[in-house]
């Protein structure tokens, strides 16, 4: 392993130097073209002031370093990437990609794009990292697990712009552990919010859960949120103020069995046993929808299912921030998760180099508005989200609007399959002693990792 | 007087399981005739027909479905798996059968005990042992997976071969054939059941299999899945809703050669199954 | 084991007569193995051996003794990177791999345990020809000995390639999952980037202890139960079913039976996969079981009369214990009953037939030939592969994993640590694995696995089949 970097970086700092001396044409035809298209460049952010290797980069004499990667690359460059397995992503992927091998044309491309949802990034890679995608994108809730597991880059330099400056900020936090930048934002998508039906429901009605339910059953449609998955329930928990943590070393700190969260169990219930709010999985929801018509008229959801509730409630299509809810007779707001996809190199990439600037290609302020308009998934970038198309789309304003009551989600692995057998015990009714099924579920989620 | 009675109402039991085991089946033909692409959750029968989902599998290859390159892949796959995989239980079984040596007995008895532990538990390290050979993301290293451990499956085809008369051999044996020429002149002919339901069985099992194939195959290009892996995909949670009825087509299209191949060979099938159960 | 440990000594016994016995060719083979076939002018044999000597120690040399020199510490240097922004490359220190030093090392010593055989049983070879010799009797030509591969040799030809098959891709592999059991390979020590260690047996201890945030033992008593129930059930219900409907289809009195059977047939044609992931959507709580049973009433009615929560979407034929349970049994049944059929066509075929007409005479009924002669029959032909099936069964990953796909648990200590009421021993340890990279504890459930089969079957086999009938039958 050592000797074969060792050559490498060898026979890199050889060619190097060698094309410095013939004038860097090549190279500095290159480096321009990268400008063209992507006017951020810029040096090195942070530069590793303990990297030590052996003075190559003097003989090398060029400070650009994409000129000098250009020139120490030989050959065809090969590089795998995972993202999104839906033919929208695909599509708009493919684009991405055939841009970014213009923007260097002195240099040969071989890069596969491999369909892989990101929910599952994670299990993917770590199966096997080595012989996982160079780049590939993940929703931000593995990050720490990815991080931990070693098969993240570090984001210590950046060629062609900062992701820190121009992302919003809850992104590049969504993007960092430790102080450490380890991937670079794509899309703030991966959040909920509540899309309702407005021929239906007022937006004086969307402003609480009580109006809801009480016009649904009035109207004599349903109304719902899945509650068998952690990652919904979370929403009531933090809205009434509790606390789920990650640590250290992977485990939670979770207090959901304080007064208020035992409080906050006992009003879900009782929302539950209203027929009207219903417990209902995005699966099965857009089941319902594809088969042209639903009996849910205000749902939690994400962007990605925007488009087919815009089919189904047609001019009533509408969307808006999390309403509050009742936790001992008093409103409290309804929060979320925010959620992000990333993009990500894999620490174990043979192609490191050309590998980050795949990743910041990907998730360039442009790529960022051309996934936007293939999918209809929020961009990360600043610019980008401000752009008009973007404020136009109602399920982007209200991710928008929610985006104060939205938490960044940093769990520990233990979180999920407590929290879903808590949700579906909740919805259906069978919990008695509220204090002790909180007790159960906080010690499953505080759980050691061992 | 009683007799039609009865026997009319044995053919109606018969029809109402037959009608039971069919349902899904049914409904599995029904969605693959579907206009709509997801499932189907209110009408069993789905309310607008087409035979898209079959132009899709077929003609129209995307990111998501490549059914021709799946169908290709697998069925490679599955002919070199049960040509592989027959010889090696024709082997064993008649090493097994008929031939005594000293290490007999204990290699049965330690093929049984292997074949107690789950599977399941050494696919991860049956992923790094193929990787350190260098055939993870091959054809030839899911062939090499399928059909190197099939020579444990010996014992139905044993149970074949202690049914062939012992004389048989005696006598062969008196006019000075050898061992080799017995093997293929004499026991290989006489066990046509039984090489049939090897060879379907060993077919098979690459058609079945997603779990091993989705280790095994790393690539994210749909043209290097098998169509167990493939289909499977189709059913990933962003995908069903554009997906489901495509999977239906999908699953009906590879029933197809194996319901043909079944009922042709329904007989020696039984045969040999049953031949070869005598003494398990 | 009497037997087995008398062989150990003859076989060991054997070695020492022909070291102390043996002339000094025979001697020169304890160093290099071709000398005693070159004494006796067998030089083909002799240098054939003295190659697979080499290769052995070329390989122990070159490939396997890093590896094993780190067996005991699994290794000590942790992968280190460091990045250089300028030329954009990034150097990595020469880092242990403990997944690899495992791997190795158990293919590393299985060749040598396969050497240590192959050289043992050469110098009583070369001991044979000596005497051979020393009686003055022919000694084979390589000619000779390869024409013998054969014939009274022929099983060496025939299982050579099955059985290597079998030890690269199943003996090895559990040989190392098994190692795994004794170290801390989880979520926090993957390699390649983290080391992991041997903890000895804590893992055993861990799944035995029972607490409010350790609650491996509790999960492991409840599933291994229902592993038994469901092995049991599964196996039985299909066994009879499977003659029940054989019989049903092969009666005098019905007609086209030919059409019928292949009506049922038709159902093992369409990989399992499909089927069970098709009847999972099926029966999912939107599914489109449930969306016909609210359009007739029937949920609201099971509601009404208490059977399903209140809360309940439908009726949760694959999302509730109990349920669930059942749901699967009935499946399996679906499953399993055609094949059952398939192969109870063809034993019932061969039932004499002379018994069945004597009691016939004798005026028994259907249903007393049936229990008396019939199922008597088949439990004495198809005995042994009951037994095989409930292992089979205990092993039966396919059908839990694909049908309960998005089961969620009631029970929070089960889900403390990530089990489900259906899921079997494999399963839980697929989830284990797959989810949570918790290899060291789904290693510990695989050995348990593996003990719970060894018992059945070693019950099953004493009681089932006594003696060995097998010469009886040819």
């Amino acid at each position: 392993m050592k000797k074969k970097v060792l050559s490498a970086m060898l026979v890199a700092a050889m060619t190097a130097s060698v094309l410095a001396g013939c004038g860097n044409q090549g190279g500095g035809d290159a480096s321009d073209n990268s400008n063209n298209s992507t006017p951020n460049t810029q040096t090195p952010a942070q530069t590793g002031d303990d990297t030590q290797t052996g003075g190559d980069d003097a003989n090398a004499g060029a400070a650009d370093p994409i000129a000098n990667l250009i020139a120490a690359t030989e050959g065809p460059v090969s590089l795998d990437l995972w993202c999104s397995e839906t033919a929208a992503y695909q599509e708009v992927m493919a684009k991405i990609v055939d841009n970014f091998k213009a923007a260097y044309p002195d240099v040969e491309f071989n890069i596969t794009i491999g369909a892989q949802s990101e929910a599952e990034a994670k299990d993917r890679v770590l199966e096997d990292v080595t012989a996982a995608a160079d780049v590939y994108v993940f929703a931000d809730d593995q990050l720490v697990e990815l991080v931990n597991a070693g098969a993240l880059q570090p984001v210590q330099a950046t060629y062609t712009y900062n992701p820190s400056e121009v992302n919003a900020a809850g992104a590049v936090d969504a993007s960092t552990v430790n102080g450490q930048l380890y991937a670079y934002p794509l899309t703030a998508s991966n959040g909920y919010f509540l899309y309702y039906d407005s021929n239906i429901f007022t937006e004086e009605d969307v402003q609480t859960w009580d109006g809801i339910i009480a016009k649904a059953n009035e109207a004599g449609v349903q109304c719902g949120i899945e509650a068998t998955s952690g990652w919904y329930l979370y929403s009531w928990f933090a809205g009434a103020g509790c606390s789920l943590t990650l640590n250290e070393d992977g485990t939670n700190t979770c207090d959901w069995n304080s007064d208020a969260g035992v409080a906050v169990a006992e009003a879900l219930a009782k929302m539950y046993a209203d027929p009207a709010f219903i417990n209902l999985t995005d699966v099965d929801y857009s089941a319902q929808l594809t088969e042209g018509d639903t009996k849910v008229r205000a749902y939690v959801d994400g962007t990605w299912r925007s488009g087919d509730i815009e089919k189904v409630f047609g001019d009533g299509y509408a969307a808006t921030k999390l309403p509050t809810f009742t936790v001992n007779g008093e409103q409290v707001q309804q929060r979320s998760y925010a959620g992000y996809k990333l993009v990500g190199v894999n620490a174990y990439s043979e192609n490191v180099g050309w590998s980050m600037l795949l990743a910041e290609f990907i998730s360039n302020e442009e790529s960022q508005l051309a996934i936007f308009e293939a999918t209809g998934e929020g961009p990360a970038n600043t610019n980008a989200a401000a752009s008009d198309a973007v404020a136009a789309s109602p399920a982007i304003s209200a991710l928008l609007a929610q985006a104060p009551y939205a938490d960044l989600q940093r769990v520990g692995g233990k979180y999920w399959d407590p929290a879903a057998t808590l949700g579906k015990n909740l919805a259906e009714g069978t919990i008695t002693d509220f204090k002790a099924a909180m007790d159960e579920a906080v010690a499953g989620i505080n759980a050691p990792t061992e | 007087m009683k007799k039609p009675v009865r026997i009319v109402l044995r053919h109606v039991v018969l029809f109402l399981l037959a009608v039971f085991w069919l349902i899904p089946v049914i409904w599995l033909v029904a969605t693959s005739f579907s206009a709509h692409k997801g499932m189907a959750t209110n009408s069993f029968f789905p309310t607008n027909w087409s035979i898209d989902n079959y132009a899709q599998l077929f003609a129209r290859p995307d990111t998501v479905c490549n059914f021709p390159a799946w169908f290709k892949n697998s069925m490679i796959i599955g002919v070199a798996c049960c040509i592989i995989s027959t010889i090696f239980v024709l082997m064993v079984a008649y090493a097994m059968s008929c031939m005594r040596f000293k290490a007999r007995k204990p290699l049965m008895s330690f093929a049984i005990i292997l074949g107690m532990f789950p599977g399941v538990l050494s696919m991860i390290a049956v992923y790094f042992v193929l990787r350190e050979i260098g055939l993870t993301d091959s054809m030839f290293g899911l062939i090499l997976i399928y059909s190197a451990g099939s020579g444990m499956g010996y014992l139905i085809c044993k149970g074949f071969f202690d049914t062939i008369p012992i004389s048989l051999r005696e006598s062969a044996r008196l006019e000075g054939a050898s061992e080799f020429t017995i093997f293929t002149r004499i026991v290989i002919p006489l066990s046509k059941p039984i090489i049939v339901y090897t060879v379907i069985n060993s077919f098979l099992s690459p058609w079945m299999d997603f779990v091993m194939a989705r280790l095994m195959i790393k690539s994210k290009n749909p043209a290097d899945w098998t169509v167990a892996i493939g289909l499977f995909n189709m059913l990933q949670k962003t995908l069903v809703s554009e997906y489901f009825s495509v999977f239906c087509a999908g699953g009906v299209i590879v029933a197809i050669p194996i319901s043909i191949l079944f009922v042709i060979m329904q007989k020696f099938y039984v045969e040999g199954i049953t031949g070869g159960a005598v003494k398990g | 084991m009497k037997n087995f440990f008398n062989g150990l000594k003859n076989y060991f016994a054997e070695f020492g007569t022909a070291v102390a016995k043996g002339d000094i060719w025979t001697r020169m083979s304890l160093l290099i193995l071709g000398m005693g076939y070159f004494g006796r002018g067998q030089i083909i044999k002799g240098i054939l051996v003295t190659l697979v000597e080499v290769a052995v120690i070329l390989f122990t040399a070159m490939f396997s003794a890093p590896y094993l020199a780190k067996l005991g510490t699994l290794g000590t240097v942790q992968r280190e990177e460091v990045f250089d922004p300028l030329t954009m490359t990034k150097t990595v220190n020469d880092y242990d791999n403990s997944l690899l030093i495992l791997l190795f090392s158990v293919v590393g010593l299985l060749v040598l345990f396969a050497f240590l055989l192959i050289y043992i049983s050469n110098i009583k070879r070369v001991y044979e020809i000596q005497k051979l010799k020393e009686n003055g009797k022919h000694i084979e030509s390589f000619a000779e000995e390869v024409k013998a591969l054969f014939n009274e040799r022929f099983h060496i030809t025939l299982l050579t390639l099955p059985s290597l098959g079998v030890i690269v891709f199943t003996v090895v592999p559990l040989l190392f999952m098994i190692c795994v059991a004794f170290t801390n390979y989880d979520a926090n020590h993957q390699p390649p980037t983290y080391l992991f260690t041997w903890v000895g047996l804590q893992n055993f201890r861990n799944l035995f202890t029972n607490n409010m945030t350790v609650s491996f033992g509790y999960a492991f008593i409840r599933i291994l139960i229902w592993t038994l129930i469901w092995a049991v059930l599964a196996t039985f219900t299909t066994y009879i079913g499977g003659i029940l409907l054989a019989k049903f289809i092969n009666n005098e009195h019905t007609k086209g039976k030919k059409v019928w059977r292949a009506l049922f047939v038709i159902t093992i044609a369409i990989p399992q996969f499909v089927t069970l992931l098709l009847i999972n959507k099926m029966f999912s709580d939107n599914g489109i079981i449930n969306g016909l049973a609210n359009q007739w009433g029937l949920v609201s009615w099971l509601k009404d009369a208490g059977i399903i929560a209140s809360g309940a979407n439908g009726i949760p034929f694959l999302s509730q214990p109990g349920w669930a349970h059942v749901m699967i049994v009935i499946i399996n049944i679906w499953i399993g009953v055609p094949y059952q059929m398939l192969i109870a066509t063809g034993i019932l075929m061969n039932i004499p037939n002379d018994q069945l007409e004597s009691a016939k005479i004798d005026g028994a009924t259907e249903f007393q030939i049936f229990w008396k002669i019939t199922m008597p029959y088949m439990l004495f032909i198809t005995g042994p592969s009951l037994i095989t099936s409930i292992v089979s069964n205990i092993n039966n990953f396919n059908v839990i994993y694909l049908l309960t796909n998005g089961y969620t648990t009631p029970n929070p200590t089960l889900a403390n640590s990530q089990a489900k009421e259906i899921d079997l021993l494999v399963t839980w340890l697929f989830t284990l694995t797959n989810d949570y990279s918790n290899f060291k504890m789904a290693s510990v459930i695989g050995i348990c696995v593996f003990i719970v089969c060894a018992a059945i079957t070693l019950i099953g086999f004493t009681n089932l089949i006594k003696g060995d009938r097998e010469e009886d039958f040819q």
